[in-house]
């Protein structure tokens, strides 16, 4: 199990690469948005797991960010599976948004 | 599908579609109603052809239209259920659209004497309470089943509720007129139609979706919902009194009570709304927003127009009746056709942009949902709607018809302007962007 302040090296691209999924209603990243709670690389099963959540339960557009995750990942690793479990505990709250998703949302 | 997400849920959008784009051609029809209605919306009587012809095709043809496409959207989203029945949504949308339609011609043509044809109102006020039906047996069913039980989803089951009583009193008021059955005054059961309709229906729905959805937009957390506990107990407490007492009682100390009753709960969503905007992490809104915020301080001013017509202070004796109508269009042309429009932009292009861009995204750079329409063109007619607001209030309070026509022409500007982005957001074709 790694959060993503214990990250190997490999799960850190992956976090990078999850930079790339935004929410479209507030044109940020999952990732500077707080949203992304564990990424699991599992090299022996080759899947990647990644548990993460919503600002919001019944988020409008929550399967499209879900399907966005499994399309990235599966896109840039090829033979792995995405694995994207959705959680609502803990519940989101804003100070899991990161220094840079804050500036970007007070910019918006 | 994962618990709690609900893109899945949501409904074909040829059920939702049809009710932004019908709702904002009756915008427009509005604006040239009024133009055409302004020397009668001057007068004072209850039954006034021109005025109820027009708020009618304002509050059922724009905001209730309008309301109905965005709850079969948004109950998937805020309840986690399918709707029960798509296709009881698309017949509800047409028996509504035509007896709307006829109800409104009905109304502009009435002179409410003994020679008065009955008929066509009591075929338009059928079809308009049928569809009412259907949509409330649509919408709680589909509630029924989810297992979200909380203060947002109890808020707008009620006002579909409300909504019910009020097309069914309104129906009851058209045989009254030929049968005389009812033990009540004209002018009371019109007060109690109109409180059911504005408080009961509108009212609760938006509490309900606000609550919902303000979070989502703000990006805000742990927002005092408790306040819509007590706002819900004093506003149903304050309505049924209300009407309980039009019906039953109509003495002035008991509708005082009501009234303050009313006010303390819309007081308590007001400042629900306050926190929420206040504690915002999203500085910037966007017009969306702006519009929403514009709606409530528009809420504000209506409570302050209640109070004063409430009291009734010497000086306003003497045109009290202004204050009356006044009051009526700063909800119906105010607090609530500000929030309509600006919830357009909160939901129609967030439809659209999942119709045409969910299979694409995460494979090529798609648009966001907002550069769907164009924003200077919202700026615009968030300007325009201002002005007509403005120009409107001082006409009817002044009873000056140039005034009125004058803010008429405003809001055919702003409705013009606000059908070329629906029709903009409705017909977007697949737009995908270069690769970053």
């Amino acid at each position: 199990m790694s959060n993503i302040k214990t990250l190997t090296a490999k799960e850190q691209e992956i976090l990078q690469l999850l930079k790339t999924v935004v929410d479209p209603e507030v044109a940020v990243n999952i990732v500077d948005l707080g949203l992304v709670y564990e990424i699991n690389l599992k090299e022996d099963k080759q899947s990647i797991q990644v548990i993460m959540t919503m600002s919001t339960r019944g988020c409008p557009l929550g399967d499209v960010i879900v399907e966005n995750v499994q399309l990235v990942i599966e896109a840039n690793y090829s033979g792995y599976k995405a694995d994207v479990e959705v959680v609502w505990e803990p519940e989101w709250s804003p100070d899991l948004i990161t220094e840079a998703g804050r500036k970007a949302i007070e910019e918006l | 599908m994962q618990t709690g997400l609900s893109t899945q849920n949501a409904p074909s959008p040829s059920v939702v579609i049809p009710h932004f784009v019908f709702g904002a051609l009756m915008f427009l029809a509005s604006g040239i109603v009024m133009m055409l209605a302004a020397p009668s919306l001057i007068f004072h009587y209850h039954l006034n052809a021109q005025m109820l012809s027009l708020t009618h095709l304002m509050v059922l043809g724009f905001i209730s239209v309008i309301i109905f496409g965005s709850l079969y959207q948004l109950i998937p989203v805020v309840m986690e259920v399918k709707l029960y029945s798509e296709v009881l949504a698309k017949i509800t949308f047409y028996l509504f659209g035509v007896g709307l339609i006829i109800l409104v011609i009905s109304f502009w043509g009435a002179n409410f004497g003994s020679g008065q044809n009955w008929r066509w109102f009591e075929i338009s006020g059928t079809l308009i309470l049928v569809a009412v039906l259907l949509f409330a047996f649509n919408t709680l069913k589909s509630a029924s089943k989810s297992k979200r039980k909380d203060i947002s989803n109890l808020f707008i089951v009620t006002a579909i509720i409300y909504l019910v009583l009020t097309v069914s009193l309104a129906i009851m008021m058209i045989i009254n007129f030929a049968l005389h059955f009812i033990p009540v005054n004209l002018l009371d059961l019109l007060k109690m139609h109109l409180n059911l309709g504005l408080m009961g229906w509108f009212l609760f729905l938006i509490i309900g979706v606000a609550s919902k959805l303000m979070p989502m937009f703000l990006i805000i957390h742990k927002l005092p919902k408790y306040l819509l506990k007590y706002a819900y107990i004093l506003l149903n407490a304050g309505l049924i009194m209300m009407v309980s007492a039009f019906y039953f009682y109509p003495q002035t100390w008991i509708i005082g009570l009501s009234s303050l009753l009313l006010f303390a709960g819309v007081g308590l969503f007001l400042y629900f709304n306050y926190y929420a905007f206040k504690h915002r992490l999203r500085k910037k809104l966007d017009v969306g927003l702006k519009l929403s915020k514009v709606a409530f301080l528009l809420l504000a001013f209506v409570l302050t127009l209640s109070v004063l017509d409430i009291l009734s202070p010497d000086f306003i004796a003497s045109f009290q009746y202004r204050i009356d109508i006044a009051l009526i269009m700063s909800i119906i042309f105010g607090f609530l056709t500000a929030l309509v429009l600006g919830q357009t932009y909160k939901t129609l292009p967030f439809i659209i942009w999942l119709k045409v861009y969910k299979t694409k995204v995460g494979k090529q750079k798609t648009p966001l949902p907002q550069e769907l329409y164009s924003s200077r063109v919202a700026q615009w007619h968030t300007m325009t709607f201002l002005i007509a607001f403005l120009l409107l209030i001082v006409g009817e309070l002044a009873a000056i018809v140039w005034l009125i026509q004058l803010a008429a022409a405003f809001f055919i500007l702003t409705a013009a302007l606000y059908n070329y982005n629906v029709f903009k957001i409705v017909f977007h074709k697949d737009k995908l962007l270069n690769h970053e």
